[in-house]
């Protein structure tokens, strides 16, 4: 007896090439790290993996074979959010090979690009799931490379520390996850994502009501497991412990990588993105509620809370590590205004997607915190440590070229005019406040709680400018930094610059309005259920 | 012509700062005359740019904004612009998709901002001559901030899309910043991050006012418009809350524009700074060096008073009246009296004009929200004249300061002695601040209280009070410091020298203006708000609010 979907479950080894590609690489560096320690053989073979990974992306095929109701057996789908999910991810890993270049022991250059290209076809394939097994099975690619790539640079009491702790966090998390899913799973009787939200929107108003309170459960239980990746309060409480303890790469890791796989996830569990060929009757024209109606009101606390606590928490901090904790924890609020608000943007007549906001504010957060992490990694020595705020001081007039790179990421991370954080914020923020219905004053509400937040946020970001302009140094700093965090740390800064004002904007608003990023609007109900 | 002028004023600032950033610490003086140069140039364009739009007074439409002299603008409309910065209709299909507008690069002239456009470009010049002598520290940095400072304070007033007049306005932010920060005094640090903090959290819940405004709209405009064109705001809007009677929309937009003026006065009442909010101010003011000190009284603080005139009365009309009137009106007279008193019990002279910019400002606001064309019309003059007297009495003190190091009223005694010019140009300010009658201030200050008389008789009256108390302060600081028998504290070194050709040449222009406007005050400005007033009657045409 063949699968029905035989045919196109086969189809998806074409798509899955730059993934294979990845695992491909991973496997040569594991082998070939035990012959040689060489950080710069092995750093350039991953960056060449990175590079070839690409190249198959872009002659993948374009579209996906999902005849009839295939959407709804096929594991992974290959779609716009996909795509932008997988180049982010592919993006992100040449940076952080670069930063990571002369953080790691030259022993260990291998392993630790191995295990980083495992994660990127990791977060990749979070991009593609449509099935809550694959989903979490792409989450673990994700986590449990992790474990090794945060023990990797560093043996010393506290990098060991932050590991263990990061790893008993995540597990525990994870099975939260999964037990949600499971909830999931019993609901819809099925596993297919596509499919479940089809038998959630598909749902009477009666079979709703009588199952609400399964639903709820999936809800918090999901939304806590995947709360822990993007730091969202109060799941955040591992981060500024373990991004303190592990080294400088593995901090910065931690600050961005996990909240891609989770963000990406949530807009595919919930719904966020609703995949071509599901059918919900006319008068639910809201996405990401299929599970519950409450789903915008979970992540209006979630947000809210998330920003508030991290930047006030952030006010107290010295370490820069710690500081960039809270700050990530802060962004990770204003994220979630935008997936607040997006179930109320999915018209099409609607002028912004909370969708497209996240998107463009994870590709601006990626952007403002790596290169403060480039930074650390650049000037950082054992004998001229760069750990806390203080030793910033004076940088204006020992590096006057970094300390201009420094002031233009922390006016964006401020959400300064002409920068990529302002754009994300604008985005986020006019989603906010295009909010239209009988609820509508709580998400302006929410807006004034993000930009007092981003107020607040101004003063622990402008200290920073302050020490590098207003105060000289004990003792400068000498050290130019090695040539691959100086490159890393001028991507960043030209992307940030770059894609704020025109022609990168244009670029921005272009890639936002591509049909498919922006929520689809459910079709009407024309399609027998799965 | 004049639109390439106009690009011209923000391009020279700019481009020079760039240019003298890259010079360097050694360069001082060619750093110094590139920026002098840099300045001049923008005041004689502006000048320019000013008689260019007094001769073309008859073509103002006076329905509606309507700026002359766009760049980018077609022969069909004159008063908009096709430079798109961030398109939203870029990438949508064009078949299928709606029209969407664009954030646009729009700038231009009218009767509003022209005058504060003159303002900005002579105490830039001041400001550079004023800095001449007193910074020679890091001189490159010190005048590329201060050149960005005078583009991005252009580019406020000459901004006619939301997004670009919020863009502008936070980006006087960082060289204030930096101006204060580096070169200001003792409590730099603290002040610099205080001013900043302070302006930035009211100007990002303005930008959420804002945006509320264009996605309502959007939304309740039929055929979806979305714009961020200032002039196309005022319009949908405002027909918008027209029709709201008949589309039942009424209520809605009654509590709509109540929360739209909060949020936008937040961000401009920071600015001006009305009372209970302003306390960076006298910190930002004293610590900030000279020319820092001259363009935060003379034109930053503009940049609040400018934006309840173009943003927050034409898009919530009935909010101003409903409690714009009572609350700015109360805040406005509290502002008034309270800043003159604290003015009053200042020894540091710096300080004593720092509250007195609080008081002053309190008669703009007044004025403003006396709603007729009377009062706006004074508004826009105490706004030019506060500039020019506040900003010449800082460069004052700074040429005192410069000389003796010290700035507290006990110190000194009977200056007029020996300091003859700087006496002279003294009295003639404080009497001008005072309001003279006969010098410029009066024309100000009585149209403004001719206004509130007829909206509130109360807040006229109790306002009127601030005239007689900052007599009161003004005078009390002439007498002690330069009358009276001669008293200078010592300084070492260097022989004291009254004013010199270089800080004549500084104040000059400001006297000048002066005296320009006492002669055709009246005249120029109820220009400059006669292109605007008649708008305000017909926006609020539809039914008053009960």
């Amino acid at each position: 007896m063949t699968h029905p979907y035989e045919v196109q479950l086969a189809d998806l080894f074409r798509h899955l090439v730059p993934e294979a590609v990845l695992i491909v690489f991973a496997c040569a560096l594991f082998i070939g790290g035990l012959y040689k320690a060489d950080r710069r053989l092995w750093g350039g073979v991953a960056l060449g993996g990175l590079a070839i990974a690409f190249l198959t992306l872009l002659i993948a095929p374009a579209s996906q074979n999902l005849a009839g109701n295939a959407v709804f057996g096929v594991p992974l789908l290959f779609d716009q959010l996909a795509n932008v999910t997988r180049v982010l991810a592919l993006a992100t890993g040449a940076i952080f090979i670069l930063l990571a270049w002369d953080d790691l022991p030259e022993k260990q250059a291998a392993d630790h690009h191995a295990c980083l290209l495992v994660i990127i076809a990791g977060v990749g394939l979070v991009g593609c799931s449509n099935d809550l097994v694959a989903l979490l099975l792409a989450l673990e690619l994700v986590s449990i490379p992790t474990y090794v790539l945060l023990y990797l640079p560093r043996h010393d009491d506290n990098a060991q520390e932050a590991a263990i702790k990061y790893f008993l966090l995540s597990v525990f998390s994870s099975a939260i996850l999964l037990f949600g899913f499971s909830y999931l799973f019993g609901l819809t009787g099925t596993t297919n994502i596509a499919g479940s939200l089809q038998v959630l929107y598909g749902a009477s108003v009666d079979e709703a009501k009588s199952v609400s309170g399964l639903a709820q459960i999936a809800m918090l239980t999901i939304a806590a497991g995947l709360g822990f990746r993007i730091t969202a309060v109060p799941f955040h409480f591992y981060a500024p412990d373990v991004m303190q303890g592990t080294s400088t790469s593995g901090a910065a890791f931690l600050s961005f990588v996990p909240k891609i796989a989770g963000f990406i996830a949530i807009v595919r569990v919930f719904g966020f993105v609703v995949p071509a060929g599901v059918a919900t009757p006319i008068e639910r024209t809201l996405v990401g509620i299929g599970l519950s109606d409450q789903v915008p009101t979970l992540f209006w606390f979630l947000a809210a809370l998330t920003m508030t606590v991290g930047n006030i928490l952030a006010l107290l901090q010295d370490n820069l590590k710690r500081l960039l904790a809270y700050s990530g924890i802060a962004h990770a609020g204003y994220m979630l205004i935008a997936l607040a608000a997006a179930p109320y943007l999915s018209s099409s007549e609607s002028a912004t997607s909370g969708v497209t906001a996240l998107l463009f504010y994870l590709v601006a957060y990626g952007c403002m915190t790596l290169g403060v992490f480039a930074v650390i990694l650049m000037l950082h020595r054992p004998e001229r440590p760069v750990e806390t705020v203080d030793d910033l001081a004076g940088l204006s007039i020992s590096h006057p070229g970094v300390a201009l790179m420094v002031t233009v990421l922390m006016l964006s991370l401020i959400g300064f005019p002409l920068t990529i954080g302002f754009t994300g914020k604008f985005l986020v923020f006019f989603g906010a406040v295009s909010v239209q219905g009988p609820i509508a004053w709580l998400y302006p509400t929410l807006a004034i709680i993000g930009v007092l937040n981003a107020a607040i946020g101004a003063w622990y970001y402008l200290r920073i400018i302050a020490v590098m302009y207003l105060r000289s140094a004990v003792k400068p700093i000498e050290t130019t930094g090695p040539l691959p965090s100086r490159t890393a740390l001028i991507v960043c800064v030209v992307l940030t610059v770059l894609l704020a004002v025109p022609p990168g904007a244009g670029w921005i608003m272009t890639a936002a309005a591509q049909k498919a990023l922006r929520p689809t609007q459910p079709a009407a109900m024309n399609q027998p259920q799965p | 012509m004049m639109s390439v002028l106009l690009i011209l004023l923000l391009l020279i600032p700019a481009a020079a700062a760039v240019a003298v950033a890259c010079l360097g610490q050694a360069r001082a003086l060619l750093v110094r005359q590139i920026t002098l140069g840099a300045t001049i140039a923008g005041a004689v364009i502006a000048l320019v740019l000013a008689f260019g739009l007094l001769t073309q007074r008859t073509d103002i439409k006076r329905d509606t904004y309507s700026p002359t002299f766009v760049p980018g603008s077609t022969a069909e409309n004159p008063h908009a612009t096709t430079w798109n910065l961030i398109d939203f209709n870029a990438g949508r299909d064009a078949s299928t998709q709606k029209k969407l507008g664009a954030i646009q690069f729009y700038i231009g002239l009218d009767g509003m901002n022209i005058w504060l456009i003159v303002l900005t470009a002579i105490l830039m010049v001041s400001s550079v001559l004023i800095s001449w002598n007193a910074i020679d520290e890091r001189v490159h940095e010190f005048h590329a901030w201060l050149l960005l400072l005078g583009c991005a304070l252009t580019g406020v007033f000459l901004a006619f899309d939301i997004i670009l007049f919020y863009v502008f306005f936070e980006l006087t932010l960082v060289p204030l910043f930096f101006l204060i920060g580096i070169w200001g005094g003792p409590e730099r640090r603290y002040a610099a991050r205080k001013f900043f903090i302070y302006t930035l959290a009211g100007s990002v819940v303005t930008l959420l006012g804002l945006l509320a405004v264009v996605a309502v709209c959007y939304h309740k405009t039929g055929d979806h418009v979305l714009t961020f064109s200032i002039p196309e705001l005022v319009t949908i809007f405002n027909n918008l809350l027209r029709s709201a009677e008949a589309t039942g929309d009424r209520a809605f937009f009654q509590s709509f524009q109540f929360w739209v003026f909060l949020a936008m006065m937040t961000g401009f009442a920071i600015k001006v700074p009305l009372f209970p909010v302003h306390t960076w101010l006298p910190l930002a003011h004293v610590e900030a060096p000279t020319a820092g000190s001259v363009l935060l009284a003379g034109v930053l603080l503009k940049m609040g008073t400018y934006g309840f005139l173009r943003l927050c009365l034409p898009l919530a009309p009935d909010a101003s009246i409903t409690i714009g009137v009572p609350l700015i009106g109360a805040l406005s007279v509290v502002g008034i009296i309270y800043g003159a008193l604290c003015a009053r019990a200042q020894d540091d002279i710096k300080k004593l004009v720092a509250y007195s910019s609080v008081s002053h400002l309190g008669f703009c606001t007044l004025g403003m929200f006396a709603l007729n064309s009377t009062g706006l019309t004074g508004s826009l003059m105490q706004m030019i004249n506060h500039g020019l007297s506040t900003g010449a009495l800082f460069l004052i003190v700074g040429m005192i300061y410069e000389r003796y190091h010290t700035r507290m009223m006990g110190d000194y005694s009977g200056l007029g002695a020996k300091l003859k010019g700087i006496t002279f140009c003294m009295v003639f300010i404080s009497l001008s601040s005072v309001g003279l009658p006969g010098l410029n201030g009066f024309v100000g200050e009585a149209l403004v209280f001719f206004g509130m008389f007829e909206t509130g008789k109360v807040l006229a009256i109790l306002g009127t009070a601030g005239i007689i108390l900052g007599a009161w302060y003004l005078m009390t600081m002439l007498r002690q410091v330069f009358f009276g028998e001669l008293k200078e504290p010592h300084v070492e070194g260097h022989e004291v020298r009254d004013i010199t050709p270089r800080e004549i040449a500084a104040l000059a222009p400001i006297m000048a203006g002066k005296e320009i406007r006492t002669r055709s005050g009246l005249e120029i400005s109820s220009y400059s708000s006669c292109s605007w007033c008649p708008s305000w009657t017909i926006w609020i045409d539809h039914d008053p609010p009960v």
